[in-house]
């Protein structure tokens, strides 16, 4: 077998191994189904043509992520209209407490003790709308790690940003999501009243 | 002691610290035998931030449920018929 052969193996078996979560990932990010396809054959077209950057093989995965978010950020971004980003991008205490006090009290109980029943009938299509209304960095960064399973560390190679940024991101997002669940569950009538102490009454 | 805005108080590494630490502790991307330690402790002894990990851990397991897809046979080969002409 010669050298391009087994390159053209490794890369074949490479994508074929994260063909799931790309297309998954694609999904999310653009929205419709032939989208999400166009958008994976552009990523592997690309890789393919890039596969001299790929400097570490063990990195295929982060790699070839990196490059369907750029496919997507340079041909679909700017045709799907997102929320806003927020700016947040801070790792400090600080910032985590001036974000904790911004919430609602009611939110902050409810997080604390929420309705099983809620979470127990809420449905996976209910909870992936709330992602998808994130700005994208959280968003991506949580479909990343809390749906395809990668790494804090290939998460940031994959969105070229560092490690700590993962972190900051997973704490902002997700505090973001379980925000967009308590109005979920509030608009159903599911949370409980509560007295000056934060118990349900 | 520190008393957060759910009326509970809490000693030493607290509510709060005890949220930062929270995703990188349930994502497995908490390294420091230390850290750990001190998480695992408030855990055990705050029944709101202990609460809020089984939220958090329900979550994950509904997200990993219902937001993994699969990619159609078509893509898949088209995929194929692209990478043959590599």
């Amino acid at each position: 077998m010669t050298e391009d052969d087994d390159l053209k193996t490794f890369f074949s078996r490479g994508i074929e191994q994260n063909m799931d979560a790309l297309y998954g990932t694609a999904l999310r990010l653009a929205g419709t189904g032939a989208d999400a396809e166009d958008l994976v054959a552009e990523s592997v077209a690309k890789a393919w043509s890039a596969i001299a950057t790929l400097e570490d093989r063990q990195k295929f995965r982060p790699w070839v992520f990196r490059i369907l978010h750029n496919c997507f950020i340079s041909k679909y971004r700017r045709e799907i209209a997102r929320p806003a980003e927020s700016g947040f991008e801070e790792n400090d205490e600080e910032a985590l407490a001036s974000l904790l006090n911004d919430q609602p009290d009611d939110f902050l109980v409810w997080w604390a003790n929420p309705e099983r029943q809620f979470f127990n009938n809420m449905l996976g299509s209910a909870i992936m709308a709330a992602i998808n209304d994130l700005p994208d960095s959280f968003r991506m960064t949580i479909i990343l790690v809390n749906v395809e399973g990668l790494t804090y560390d290939e998460a940031a190679e994959a969105l070229g940003v560092p490690p700590g940024t993962i972190r900051s991101r997973m704490k902002r997002g997700r505090t973001m999501l379980q925000k967009a669940l308590w109005a979920q569950a509030r608009d159903a009538g599911f949370t409980k009243p509560t007295n000056n102490y934060g118990h349900a009454t | 002691m520190n008393s957060d805005k759910t009326g509970h108080d809490h000693d030493d590494i607290g509510c709060l610290q005890a949220i930062e630490a929270f995703y990188a502790y349930l994502d497995g991307e908490l390294s420091d035998p230390g850290a750990i330690e001190d998480f695992e402790h408030h855990m055990s002894h705050c029944r709101s931030c202990f609460s809020r990990a089984e939220v958090e851990r329900l979550l994950n397991e509904r997200m990993q449920e219902s937001g993994t897809s699969k990619a159609p046979d078509e893509l898949r080969s088209r995929v194929r018929r692209l990478m043959d002409e590599f």
